[in-house]
């Protein structure tokens, strides 16, 4: 053990999850309040899944790029890049259609699908977060499969009139920011409204070139050419908060545009005359721009026995992604830059029913209904336009046995019609046989899919000890692209086949959760083994269609498994130490690809911190690990491990009645060169950003 | 003591799954396009006349099992290069295209082949537009790596 603290004391740390706040904050002032040294162990007696809360504290800290960069310390949660400002979620290596991201108990809806679609999400609007690491199907329905990232914009403010000014400055791509908040509360009423302005430049990397199959591509000042952005979001909110009643009112928006790296588009290096060194600041083709507004009603009714809880909300996702036409087999040079556009409309209608019973038992009855409408244009075409109506029906029942035992179940029904969009070429393709023809890429398709799934768990307390089960599974439904794509992706060059019998993809979980919580040590150990009957994998197969290499739409059986450990130990008042770990394992087990992996897994990570923490103020350093890795499938690259060390400081300082945090990080120290096998730079072997410095100065009154 | 027991229990069975699951050796090496033992055809820089013949001579080579190959020529008009060789060639000035060749064709390798050699000709039409061309061949293996290589070759007005 001593010598466990000694390693743990040398190498160096990030800081915890769950820590308790240094600075003043609504949920803060709670928690000092009533929790004394069981924090961890209260929180995960709450629910048997495996699950994290993420402070506004912690989201202050570690502020990043994007909001997944930001989150990304915690085990289990992977960002796969897309340059400096935009980032997909992972959980335990399943992001895409395989997790759920809701914001206020409300689905986001974007384009998920894609590989270069970033959050769109307002990360300075997160008061805080929590994070899901296993299957909830149960109460979000299809996608949830990987879990869920539950944030949380709505917030009541405690006076009067209050508000808060944050100043961001990044090294890595001279980003500038500020984001603005002001809330107030009169009587029962209140408002919040933000808005948040970010730039930032071509990022920096640790290299002169790029050396992508024998192309040489030559970077100026070592700047990636053209992954400048910027994003605009605001938000207002108006709200009446009663002793039994609640219903608020939230209209935001979120913009952001931010270019592609110029020298390869997809996986085809390209030439341009475009002069794309000129400044690094300005957005040359190819770039995206997509803007998301969203409307979310929320109201609950609070009554001894029960509470009724609905939530009404419509999404308006508009994204272009735009590029230098050229000609590509039988498709003559397009006409504009418009490569393509989609524009999706979400309505989202969830209501709850909470019943306490005399027995302790917690009684949840709810449903939830969502349409969707997609609509795609542009000369490229890679999914067909599309509406999708789900529905679900679920209860679930959780039990408190006694204060060390409380039991949870839960079942439910889902039904969803899909119907997609017939699509033809814009040009003709000659055909062997009689006239060149439009080619139908995509036929007319109405598919329903039912789906039933369930959940069970038991959360056992002992003294210091907690340990918790679950079992569950869940489910989604194909979508569109996978059902209906047939055609070239002109972002990675290949061609995509969908598969229109594809079943609904269902997986099975079980996870465990072990907590120690003493003053000076907390424990956290998180398995789990995770089974899927019927995984939808995009295949690379041995044929070629037009030119390019087919993608196959099939389904696999996949199995799973995985943990997450972390330990934190006080060492004394002020001193902080903190190890966790990583491990993720995945094999197809049937299949074209029977032995591989799955794509885009992640290899082990640790990391390794220590935090020193003096009045008003603290100051950590830790050291990030990641392995080789190995395990790959077609058409994916080995990436060697690295290993970056990182530093973290912020103090509070007093400005009258005002208080001014100062925070402070450095990533990547040793501007080590190293590549994140999930980037979505990973396949053109761009390595990933260098030192970067990031300042944060935030004033609340 | 007992419950210990239960989670190392659960923890080996973890590991005994990771083991003892599916690892038979899979195909982890890209097919090879090379030139060995013949005069590869076409190179890199080479110019054809409209009408003439292109030979396409190149030898074809994979660990385990070759999938499929495809050669696409496109033109390079605008100079958009994606010259997988270290030699540049001297390019035409760019121009719009008017009449492009559009080449374009799959072929399956036959089962089992670990090793091909591709040779045959191409027919360059009389009526299309001289200039700079791209010439890829694309190579797949049974397990879906692929290989690629692009020729940059030039079409003369002779």
């Amino acid at each position: 053990m001593t010598t466990f603290i000694l390693a743990a004391a040398l190498m160096v740390c990030t800081s915890a999850v769950n820590e308790p706040q240094m600075w003043p904050d609504t949920a803060v002032v709670l928690d000092d309040v009533t929790v004394t040294d069981r924090r961890q162990l209260d929180f995960q007696m709450h629910s048997s899944q495996s699950s994290v809360q993420v402070s506004h504290d912690y989201l202050q800290r570690n502020y990043s790029g994007s909001l997944m960069q930001t989150l990304q310390g915690i085990p289990g949660v992977k960002a796969m890049s897309i340059g400096s400002g935009q980032s997909k979620p992972m959980i335990r290596g399943l992001g895409f259609n395989r997790m759920a991201v809701s914001e206020d108990g409300i689905k986001h809806e974007g384009q998920q699908w894609g590989d270069d679609h970033g959050l769109e999400i307002d990360q300075f609007a997160v008061e805080r977060a929590e994070i899901i690491k296993g299957p909830s199907a149960l109460l979000y329905g299809s996608d949830a499969i990987g879990g869920v990232l539950n944030l949380y914009s709505r917030h009541i403010p405690d006076c009067g009139f209050e508000g808060s000014v944050q100043i961001i400055g990044r090294s890595v791509n001279d980003q500038t920011g500020i984001s603005a908040r002001i809330g107030g509360l009169k009587g029962k009423m209140f408002y919040n409204a933000n808005m948040t302005w970010l730039d930032y430049s071509d990022y920096r990397i640790p290299s002169d070139s790029i050396q992508y199959y024998s192309y040489y591509i030559k970077l100026k000042d070592r700047r990636l050419r053209n992954t400048a952005g910027r994003e605009r979001d605001g938000s207002v909110m108006l709200g009446y908060a009663g002793y039994r009643f609640h219903t608020d009112l939230r209209v935001s928006d979120s913009y952001s545009r931010s270019g592609f790296f110029a020298n390869a588009h997809g996986l085809e290096v390209r030439l341009s005359d475009i002069d794309y060194d000129r400044s690094a600041r300005d957005i040359d083709l190819p770039y995206q721009w997509v803007n998301h507004l969203k409307v979310l009603s929320h109201t609950s009714w609070q009554m001894d026995m029960f509470t009724l809880e609905a939530s009404l909300a419509y999404q308006n996702n508009l994204r272009e992604e735009l590029s230098e036409p050229v000609s590509h087999g039988y498709m003559p040079k397009p006409d504009g830059t418009l490569e393509r556009r989609f524009l999706k409309d979400t309505y989202t209608a969830n209501i709850s029913l909470n019943i306490l019973s005399v027995e302790c038992h917690e009684l949840r009855i709810g449903a939830n209904a969502e349409y969707q409408k997609n609509r795609q244009s542009g000369w490229g075409f890679i999914i067909p336009s599309f509406e999708t109506l789900q529905d679900g029906l679920y209860i679930t029942d959780s039990y408190a046995v006694h204060d060390g035992l409380k039991l949870n179940a839960g079942v439910r029904l889902d039904h969803a019609n899909t119907h997609i969009h017939s699509y033809r070429d814009w040009f003709k393709t000659p055909q062997e046989q009689g006239d060149s023809i439009y080619v139908e890429r995509s036929s007319e398709l109405r598919r329903p899919f039912n789906s039933i799934t369930w959940s069970a768990g038991i959360n056992r307390r002992f003294a210091r000890w907690l340990i918790k089960a679950n079992a569950g599974k869940s489910y989604r439904i194909p979508i569109p692209k996978e059902l209906g794509a047939d055609g070239i992706n002109y972002h990675i060059f290949r061609y995509e086949r969908g598969n229109p019998s594809l079943d609904p993809e269902e997986s099975y979980q079980l996870d465990l959760g072990i907590t120690y919580e003493s003053d000076r040590l907390t424990l956290q150990f998180d398995p789990y083994v995770n089974y899927f009957p019927n995984y939808i994998y995009l295949n690379p197969t041995a044929t070629y269609v037009e030119g390019l290499q087919l993608y196959h739409y099939s389904q696999a059986k996949v199995f799973r498994w995985g943990l997450e450990a972390q330990m934190t130990l006080n060492l004394s008042t002020h001193w902080e130490a903190e190890v966790s770990a990583e491990y993720l394992y995945a094999r197809q087990l049937s299949g074209p690809k029977r032995g591989y992996t799955l794509p885009f897994s992640t290899p082990w990570s640790a990391q390794a911190g220590l935090c020193y923490t003096f009045k008003g103020g603290f100051a950590g350093l830790n050291a990030h690990m990641v392995g080789d890795m190995n395990e790959i499938v077609p058409p994916e690259k080995t990436t060697p491990g690295h290993w970056t060390l990182n530093l973290q400081a912020g103090k509070q300082l007093k400005a009258g009645k005002n208080a001014v945090k100062v925070l402070f990080q450095a990533n990547n120290l040793l501007n080590v060169r190293y590549y994140d096998h999930t980037s979505y730079y990973r396949l053109i072997d761009v390595p990933e950003p260098g030192r970067n410095l990031t300042l944060m100065i935030a004033l609340d009154f | 003591m007992k419950r210990k027991d239960l989670f190392l229990l659960l923890l080996c069975a973890l590991c005994a799954c990771s083991s003892s699951s599916d690892d038979r050796s899979k195909d982890m090496t890209m097919p090879e396009i090379s030139g060995k033992g013949i005069i590869p055809t076409p190179e890199n820089c080479q110019a054809f006349g409209l009408g003439d013949t292109i030979r396409f001579h190149y030898i074809f080579t994979d660990d385990r099992e070759l999938g499929s190959f495809n050669i696409e020529i496109h033109n390079n008009f605008d100079h958009h290069t994606h010259s997988t060789s270290a030699v540049e060639c001297i390019m035409e000035p760019a121009k719009q295209p008017v009449r492009p060749w559009v080449y374009n064709k799959d072929q399956r390798i036959p089962k089992g082949q670990r090793f091909h050699e591709a040779l045959f000709d191409i027919v360059v039409p009389k009526d299309v537009d001289p200039g700079d061309y791209h010439f890829m061949i694309r190579l797949t293996d049974q397990a879906g790596w692929q290989q690629l290589k692009s020729v940059s070759i030039k079409l003369v007005d002779f």
